[in-house]
């Protein structure tokens, strides 16, 4: 694009010329939204049909969404969706934190270090998942390994404890985010204009100071967007539990997206499982729709400055 | 739709005008699509033997496994079938065959059936599910009983006990014994949804069949309530102290080795478990398989059935295909070759296990069927969907799993919170 110096004078040929540019841009782009938007609506609609094994015709009303709402299943789900939530996002945000204030100390070898808690995030929520479960497990993994070690009564079973099995995943969901979260806020304290941080140290702020009063508050619109973006990955969550717990011990660690999928390909119940679906997107909407409204307000406070 | 359907008459014609003498004297040569969750395994071996006897008696083979649980197999299924293109053939069992030949045509049997004068040598429940509306449109291939007891002899050795129970309050005894002579968990188990439900069957089916026919079978609102329900659950709960909590959500597979060890005791599991004992490499001298227990002493056998069910298509070397794969899965040879590799017993009442290709496992099996049939006792499995559709199912196990997985759970509890489930799956 910067190769082509802008002509004066516009010729078909100049528009040829850009046509690769709009194919490439704009053809993935519309064919993308459109199968968002057309399967969105659609699911929408098996939502509200008595569809049972394969998409039906007919109109049941809400009746699918009370179904749900009724089950046990969903509301386990959706307890445990708020629990997961909250803890994952908060606790990922700030290990990546942590982690990035401790890279940004000039440290050596931080590439290599870098690179290694980033690595988690290459890796499959499925290997994760599944290598999780067995250290987690306290027949072969880490209970066993202290006991092993003399420590008899060292007790960490929260794999079938089913109070407390939702840690596990917030723990899995952790060790496999946390580098992404860390990339982004390093990122960020890199930014911070080098003035700043000078201005301070010469009015004899310490280190901890500059940090809490001059480099975080810079750090807000990133702190925003990784928790916007963590949560979405909570939302969505699926393998990571199917690989780790398997839902269990019994229904415990349900999560909405399991549900759905329950719903639609092993309870045979399209309509029920599109509601599921449906409610999920709303959740995903409550939390999107006041983000992208504080956005909007901050983009005309910044206009009107 | 209509692009394969052509695309496929001309592979058909070209494979005729190919093998002109073969193709063109005894029509087209019978070809069949297929789709199966077997891939590995004893199951996988099975189903690969049982292909190429399809290929020895001319046929041409082509079986697309779908490797994983049976709801994956059914993803594909659906997929193929709302895109116009189901497969020849394809496993599928109990009451989904009703639901799913509800979506698509299914190719009518009966005169296959007549022919082959397969009614009179199948068990009626079973023949029940598989002609729907009346007509046979899927045909059952081998049967499990989901409540078959693994002993683990080294178990046995430490219990210093040779006797298999019988009864409830048998195992029960035993189990203690087993504790005490130094079984660390005398129940072998895994932690999967199925493995719950079956030991939940096992218990009321055990307890009283007719109970569970009233109420797993039917639904019937009073059986659901019973006083047997309770009883099934609390016995549930003994089993449930008696395993090993670590195995999380393991298959049952993952444990073998400390069965075998006497490590772990007693397995409630369907006879496929010889099948996976044998192909890890045990011995059949390690374990012993006896009837789960029964309190009216009499055997119950909780019925699990893999079939093909035959999907109509137009295609001329695809039906002739279909003709053949039924008159084979109907052939006693065919299905006792099937058998003896998975562990299985044939659906075929009058097949002859005294041969050598049979264990002492299969033939108590087959005893115990014609022994529950007799007694009104063989009824079908909850836990491996031959009781009730996949939904109605998924709303009882969820109930059955949580009790097993948390004792705070009281049976009486259990007994409101199933019938509770029932009602809103309904």
């Amino acid at each position: 694009m910067s190769l082509t110096a802008p002509s004066p004078a516009r010729s078909p040929l100049a528009g040829l010329k850009r046509l690769p540019e709009f194919l490439v841009i704009w053809v993935p782009l519309l064919l993308s939204a459109g199968h968002v938007v057309v399967f969105t609506v659609w699911t929408t609609w098996i939502s509200f049909t008595p569809s049972t094994l394969v998409p039906a015709e007919g109109w049941v009303g809400l009746r699918n969404y009370t179904n749900v709402l009724a089950t046990r299943n969903w509301k386990i789900a959706f307890d445990n969706l708020l629990l997961f939530g909250c803890g994952f996002v908060i606790l990922t945000a700030l290990v990546g934190l942590a982690l990035a204030i401790i890279l940004d100390q000039r440290i050596r070898g931080e590439n290599v270090l870098r690179s290694i808690f980033l690595y988690p995030m290459a890796v499959s929520f499925v290997v994760t998942g599944t290598v999780w479960s067995w250290l987690l497990n306290p027949g072969m993994g880490i209970q066993k390994l202290v006991n092993s070690w003399g420590w008899e009564s060292f007790r960490f079973d929260w794999l079938i404890d089913r109070d407390m099995a939702i840690w596990t995943i917030v723990i899995a969901g952790i060790w496999q985010s946390s580098g992404f979260a860390m990339a982004l806020f390093l990122a960020g304290l890199r930014s911070v204009e080098a003035d700043l941080i000078k201005a301070a140290q010469i009015d004899g702020a310490g280190p901890v100071r500059i940090y809490t009063r001059v480099i975080l508050p810079t750090l807000w619109p990133i702190v925003i967007a990784v928790m916007v973006i963590l949560l979405q990955f909570a939302i969505k969550t699926f393998d990571l539990v199917r690989a780790l717990t398997g839902g269990g011990p019994g229904i415990a660690t349900q999560l909405p997206a399991l549900v759905v999928y329950d719903f639609m390909f092993q309870r045979g119940h399209l309509g029920r499982g599109s509601a599921a679906a449906v409610l999920m997107l709303l959740t995903l909407l409550g939390v999107l729709l006041p983000y992208g409204a504080w956005k909007y307000y901050q983009r005309r406070r910044a206009a009107n400055v | 739709m209509s692009k394969i359907s052509r695309r496929a008459i001309m592979a058909g014609t070209a494979a005729a005008v190919a093998l002109p003498g073969a193709g063109r004297a005894q029509g087209t040569k019978p070809r069949l699509t297929a789709i199966s969750q077997w891939s590995a395994g004893s199951d996988g071996a099975a189903i690969t033997a049982l292909g190429k006897k399809f290929e020895e008696h001319g046929g041409v083979w082509q079986h697309s496994p779908v490797p994983g649980f049976t709801t994956e197999m059914m993803n594909k299924l659906r997929a193929q079938i709302m895109a116009g293109d189901p497969p020849a053939c394809s496993q599928l069992k109990g009451p989904e065959i009703a639901a799913w030949s509800k979506i698509a045509p299914t190719v009518n049997l009966d005169a296959i059936v007549a022919a082959a004068g397969y009614e009179k040598v199948v068990a009626p429940d079973l023949a029940r599910l598989h002609k729907p509306g009346g007509t046979w449109s899927a045909l059952p291939l081998q049967i499990y009983s989901t409540n078959m007891l693994f002993l683990s002899k080294r178990a046995m050795d430490k219990a210093k006990a040779d006797k298999a129970p019988v009864t409830w309050a048998d195992f029960n005894a035993l189990a203690e014994k087993m504790k005490s002579g130094g079984v660390a968990h005398p129940i072998a188990n895994g932690g999967t949804r199925p493995d719950d439900g079956q030991k939940f069957e096992a218990a009321l089916a055990g307890i009283s069949p007719a109970a569970y026919r009233a109420a797993c079978m039917n639904l019937d609102e009073k059986a659901l309530k019973g006083p047997e329900m309770k009883a099934a659950f609390a016995q549930v709960r003994k089993i449930a102290d008696w395993m090993d909590p670590n195995t999380a959500a393991q298959h049952f597979s993952t444990n073998l080795q400390r069965f075998i060890a006497g490590d772990m005791g007693m397995l409630i599991m369907g006879g496929w478990a010889q099948g996976v004992l044998l192909n890890a490499g045990f011995k059949l001298d390690d374990f012993m398989i006896v009837p789960g227990p029964s309190d009216n002493t009499k055997p119950v056998f909780l019925l699990n059935a893999d079939a093909f069910i035959f999907w109509q298509r137009k295609e001329a070397d695809l039906q002739a295909g279909q003709k053949l794969m039924a008159e084979l899965v109907m052939d006693p040879a065919i299905q006792t070759m099937y058998s003896q590799i998975t562990g299985s017993i044939p659906v075929r009442t009058d097949v002859d296990l005294s041969g050598p290709g049979w264990s002492e496992g299969q033939r108590r099996t087959a005893a115990a069927l014609k022994e529950a049939v007799a007694a009104n006792q063989a009824v079908l499995s909850l836990a491996h969907n031959m009781a009730q559709e996949n939904g109605m199912t998924a709303a009882m196990i969820d109930v059955i799993t949580e009790f097993v997985k948390n004792r705070a759970i009281t049976p009486d509890q259990a007994v409101s919170r199933l019938a509770e489930a029932v009602e809103g799956a309904r």
